[in-house]
């Protein structure tokens, strides 16, 4: 038991050191890949165009969604030039760490069609009464201004973080 | 080998291995249930402070960046804006500040990870990475043969059969109940 035990053990490290070098790999070779990076306010721009295909966005960082860290909403020029960055599976998740950070992301970029695609943070986080957060309160009501401005809402799948400035 | 005897080694020697699974989603399930009631992967300081800043002053980085210092020196200014509503919000290390230059009033929060607790949140969340999501889904069937086999351990006057029944119909019925009359 003792045996199987270690092996087992040394089998899970040695698969996770392989993973993460090809993960980082991965990264490389979209880093390669898309060569391309809008801006949010040039992929808004760009938006009928680029809509179903792989591209890489760089932004800053305006809210991580605090309950896990699901999505991120990346900043253009200016608050009404905002896009939401799901995080998936292949990122896990967004840290509060990386509020103000500028990252730059490869991911598909999607219009929102069903309620299923939408952020609601009611949805999200629960309609019953939670802590006041007037950070989250403010970020939600920018997010949905910028929304209620457009015609067409965009998000995009996460699919690797490029890079990241502090 | 009989059976029993080997269900016995084996909820034995698995029920060792798994401890530490159950007590990280114990732990982490309990500041998770919570989490309408309290942040369960950060602490937060809100810090309410007074500048000097006024609708006519021109702020630039190295004015901001004196005002953060002045309050902590801790503080790492990382960037700053104009919103909409015309406020300063100034990202930071671990948080953020908000300053409204009609008034000169800032206020901070800051972040702190709750140690120990935020990893095992994220390991509950499966929110690391694919290999973790299949090894916690074999965890968790290591987990399941545990429960199962310990039903079936016990012989005579307090084995399942005429004793542990009651129990697990028990265990079974209070989420049900709760299931049924909420969901």
């Amino acid at each position: 038991m003792k045996r199987i035990a270690l092996f087992a053990l040394i089998a899970a490290i040695s698969f996770s050191c392989g993973s993460q070098k090809s993960q980082k790999e991965n990264s490389g070779e979209n880093s390669e890949k898309a060569a391309v990076v809008y801006s949010v306010d040039e992929l808004y721009a760009n938006a009928s165009d680029l809509v179903g295909k792989e591209v890489t966005v760089k932004g800053t960082v305006m809210h991580v969604c605090k309950q896990g860290g699901g999505r991120c909403f990346l900043m253009g020029s200016n608050e009404d030039f905002n896009i939401r960055i799901e995080a998936g599976e292949k990122i896990g998740a967004f840290s509060q760490e990386q509020m103000g950070s500028d990252l730059t992301i490869t991911g598909i970029f999607k219009e929102v069609k069903t309620e299923a695609d939408a952020h609601n943070p009611a949805r999200e986080h629960g309609g019953e009464a939670h802590v006041h957060d007037e950070e989250a309160e403010e970020a939600h009501r920018i997010i949905i201004q910028a929304e209620e401005k457009t015609e067409t809402v965009y998000f995009m799948e996460g699919l690797t973080i490029v890079k990241e400035d502090i | 080998m009989k059976i029993r005897r080997l269900l016995r080694i084996l909820h034995r020697d698995l029920g060792y291995f798994i401890v530490g699974m159950t007590i990280v989603y114990s732990l982490s399930g309990i500041f998770l249930n919570h989490r309408h009631d309290f942040n369960p992967d950060y602490k937060i300081d809100i810090v309410d402070f007074q500048t000097e800043i006024r609708s006519d002053t021109e702020v630039d980085e190295s004015m901001l960046k004196r005002i953060l210092e002045e309050l902590d020196k801790s503080i790492v200014f990382k960037k700053h804006y104009i919103t909409n509503q015309g406020n300063i919000k100034i990202f930071i290390e671990n948080g953020e500040v908000v300053i409204n230059p009609a008034t000169g009033n800032g206020t901070m929060n800051y972040l702190q990870r709750r140690p120990v607790i935020f990893e095992m949140n994220k390991l509950h969340k499966a929110s690391i990475g694919t290999l973790w999501k299949w090894t916690s889904d074999g965890m968790a069937v290591i987990l399941l043969f545990v429960a199962v086999s310990g039903l079936f351990l016990l012989k005579g006057k307090r084995g399942f059969g005429r004793w542990g029944w009651w129990w697990t119909i028990a265990g079974i019925i209070v989420p049900l109940f709760f299931a049924i009359l909420y969901i």
